[in-house]
């Protein structure tokens, strides 16, 4: 035993004096992040350390340019029929990681699969889309059921992500994605270890000439937030994700690290339970949103990194309202609007999960709504009980936050604020004729002035009625090492990983 | 009885053991609250899709159903599949198990030896300035968070120093002892202090012992007495509380395995409870067990050869 353990101490001493750790030929791009990858099938998750990987690995028809404009991808280019109804792709000449050549059929393959695949995580970005035909090998017609503005947009949405039908339909469902899935993407995986790592290697076959602009690169799921702050302190990370906001300041001095705090489509707010007592009277539920002081809540939550939230959309969406005003912070108005509501002075039930800093936002929340008379009990359970508990309306309270995959506010809009698009306004019961038929309109609208009009009248409306009590709009706090350059994520949570370079 | 009998017969009754464990394990987290299903898809997921995937691993059965259907698998060796990767269990278990032992037998490396050393110089220096600062420092480490203390090590040998990796597992036994090695002197600190008191009482009443009085009378050396008498008899004690300490390793490396982010069983635990991956929280639970019964049988075998008066 003893000489084992010398044996070990002399083993360590030579690492430490040879300065450790064998850099290989091969530069990797490594991040970290708290979100982990469970599958490589795009149409089968939509949760966050997902869409990141599904990004990564099949390219779309479109894509997103640096400066965030949709450009070609896959497609080279489309016309759009004068009734808006038909959209006609052409395809480049790309090819799959494995060298066969991206078809018409593979894309009319990819995106039925997830409008109708039973276990299709998320159909909704694809909904419109009535029929899907590849007229020859490189020309793809998707026909509308009524002509829809955002589509294009939804396009490039992770999971229109083009994947390989001769494989799936090979190697079967289960297989083909089991752990070395035929990409379309700039990557290819080279390994996955579940519940670790996962390592992605250049795929020899991406269409675009000159990219990605690295080997591959490591995403490593790192759930405790020091540690990933350690790791990047350390550079044995190039980038990571959510640094807490305390050390963002600290972070910011170090020498070889950066955190630009790029713009995200997060909103932090909260439901109110709108199906039962007492947030089904909207008076009481803007009694809760006057009672808050919001640019107060911002700044205490994200130490001034945050916009203070002035509509139910969020703020880097295509046609926020910027220019309004918000619900003001007045708790003589909200105790007025308590005296004449329904109001019977019960506990209310603050639903949180286990999300950072959640209990301090409980707390400012439960504190402001106390001094104007509305008295709360704050219930913590994990995030498992919390997504059951939310969709069964178990809850008169549940701040938290959620994120749109796309600068469209379309699928933000029908996700949180629509009575009748299937998840009940996320689930708060949230439900207004007249703002279900804005939905519609402003869909259907391809002109950006007209628009932007219907875009505003929604977030009025429910800012108004206080469908949710919007928060802040926080930016992501996500660290880069000098080692690496030309990475960020874009609003829409994608990693612009192809055009990073290791620079050392 | 032969040796070998005892110890055919105490493995047999693992199965009960097992067997208990698992409808314990099974039924604790299925009646826990919570959607596995609506995590794995993500918010978004539509309704559909998340009551589709539930019914396609059948977790809309009847809870005996699902319980016939577990343990009729587990019969044939079959762990079931994880819900969140879709991979078989048992496989996943064994990527992650290598790691958690490689650490606890780092732990073990680390603490035996500075425990024998610290509790015999404690022991012949009873009251003296060397077991005085042994004794302040045992109780600083066994009063010291793990958590905190391995924050700190991190933040100093592997961030302001450099020394060692503050994450991962590296890829070759070199890299391996060098990842390793902060997680193991954390956890190290908590677990020495208490070995060593067991261990230094337990020299200290040995020495008192009449048989001690009898051999120095007879003029034995004193070195001998104490190498050949009073440390082996003062040894079983410990070495019962070590059994118990591996066995509860196993289990508690999770804290040290997330700080240092070592894709080890603990952090496979947490994760899947946190997902409510059912059958992934259900095979770590019989691996614990054996484990734990394994450890203990080993330590009884290794009493007997320490020991020959004791019956296993």
């Amino acid at each position: 035993m003893i000489w084992r353990s010398i044996g070990a101490a002399a083993a360590v001493a030579a690492c430490i004096l040879t300065g450790a750790g064998s850099a290989g030929s091969e530069e990797l791009v490594r991040i970290a992040s708290p979100y982990k990858t469970t599958t490589l099938d795009p149409s089968r998750s939509a949760a966050a350390g997902n869409i990141e990987t599904f990004g990564q690995l099949y390219a779309r028809l479109l894509r997103r340019d640096q400066n965030g404009e949709l450009a070609p991808g896959l497609a080279e280019s489309w016309e759009i029929s004068d009734d808006g109804k038909t959209v006609t792709l052409t395809l480049r000449d790309a090819k799959f990681s494995d060298g066969s050549p991206i078809t018409a059929e593979d894309v009319v393959f990819s995106l039925l699969r997830v409008r109708d695949h039973p276990e299709s995580a998320y159909p909704a970005p694809l909904q419109q889309l009535a029929e899907a035909k590849a007229k020859d090998e490189k020309t793809v017609v998707l026909t509308l059921e009524h002509p829809f503005a955002p589509f294009l947009g939804n396009l490039e949405v992770f999971n229109a992500g083009i994947v390989s039908k001769t494989d799936v339909e090979a190697r079967g469902e289960e297989e083909a994605f089991a752990s070395d899935p035929v990409t379309s993407g700039p990557y290819q995986v080279r390994e996955w270890r579940p519940n670790d790592r996962l390592v992605l290697e250049a795929s020899p076959n991406y269409w675009r000439e000159g990219y990605p602009k690295n080997d591959g690169a490591e995403l490593i799921e790192v759930g405790s937030e020091n540690t990933r702050v350690a790791m990047m302190l350390s550079g044995e990370v190039d980038a990571a994700r959510e640094i807490p906001w305390s050390q963002v300041s600290d972070l910011q001095t170090r020498e070889g690290l950066e955190m630009p705090l790029e713009p995200s489509t997060v909103i932090y707010m909260t439901l109110l339970n709108e199906g039962r007592a007492p947030f089904d009277d909207v008076r009481v539920r803007q009694a809760a949103a006057h009672a808050i002081d919001v640019k107060a809540v911002a700044k205490a939550m994200t130490f001034g990194h945050a916009e203070p939230a002035n509509t139910t959309l969020p703020g880097a969406l295509d046609f926020h309202h910027s220019e309004y005003p918000g619900i003001a912070y007045d708790p003589a108005k909200a105790k007025a609007l308590l005296e004449e509501s329904d109001y019977d002075g019960e506990d209310i039930v603050i639903l949180i999960s286990d999300i950072a800093d959640i209990d301090k936002l409980a707390v400012l929340l439960q504190a402001q709504w106390a001094a104007v008379g509305l008295k709360a009990k704050i219930e913590k359970v994990d995030r498992g009980v919390w997504w059951e508990r939310i969709p069964n309306g178990d809850y008169d309270a549940a701040p938290s936050w959620w994120y749109n995959e796309t600068m469209d506010p379309d699928l933000a809009a029908r996700w949180a604020l629509c009575g009748t698009c299937g998840n009940r306004s996320f689930y708060t019961n949230y439900d207004d004729p007249k703002v279900n038929e804005l939905i519609e309109a402003a869909a259907a609208e391809f002109d950006p002035e007209k628009r932007t009009a219907l875009y505003h009248e929604i977030q009025e409306i429910t800012t108004t009625e206080v469908s949710q009590i919007p928060l802040y709009y926080p930016p992501f706090t996500n660290a880069y090492s000098a080692r690496v350059e030309g990475l960020q994520m874009t609003p829409a949570l994608q990693w612009t990983l192809e055009e990073t370079e290791v620079v050392e | 009885m032969s040796r070998l009998s005892v110890i055919g017969q105490r493995l047999l009754h693992l199965i009960p053991v097992l067997i208990g464990i698992s409808v314990i394990s099974f039924l604790l987290v299925k009646l826990s609250p919570g959607d596995p299903i609506r995590m794995l898809l993500g918010d978004r997921a539509t309704e559909e899709a998340v009551s589709m995937v539930r019914e396609r691993y059948g977790l809309d059965r009847p809870l005996l159903e699902q319980y016939l259907v577990y343990i009729g698998n587990l019969l044939q060796g079959d762990l079931g599949r994880s819900i969140r990767y879709r991979l078989p269990v048992g496989e996943l278990i064994l990527d992650f198990l290598p790691r958690t032992l490689f650490l606890v037998l780092y732990v073990m490396c680390l603490s035996v030896p500075a425990t024998v050393l610290l509790a015999i110089a404690a022991a012949r220096n009873q009251g003296g300035w060397i077991d005085q600062s042994i004794r302040v420092l045992s109780v600083c480490g066994m009063t010291i968070p793990v958590f905190w203390l391995a924050v700190m090590l991190s933040r100093f040998f592997g961030v302001e120093l450099g020394w060692f990796p503050v994450s991962g597992y590296g890829e070759t036994f070199i890299e391996h002892l060098h990842h390793l090695f902060l997680p193991a002197v954390s956890t190290a600190v908590w677990l020495v202090p208490l070995l060593v008191r067991n261990l230094r009482a337990a020299i200290l009443e040995q020495m008192e012992a009449d048989y001690v009085t009898a051999s120095r009378s007879k003029g034995l050396p004193e070195g001998y007495i104490f190498r050949r008498h009073i440390f082996l008899n003062s040894v079983l004690p410990t070495l019962h509380l070590l059994g118990v300490m591996v066995a509860f390793l196993i289990g508690s490396s999770v804290v040290v395995e997330i700080v240092y982010a070592v894709p080890g069983l603990g952090a496979l635990m947490i994760s899947s409870v946190i997902g409510r991956d059912y059958y992934v929280v259900q095979g770590l639970t019989l691996v614990y067990a054996l484990g734990t019964v394994l450890v203990t049988l080993t330590v009884d075998v290794i009493s007997t050869l320490v020991d020959p008066r004791v019956k296993l």
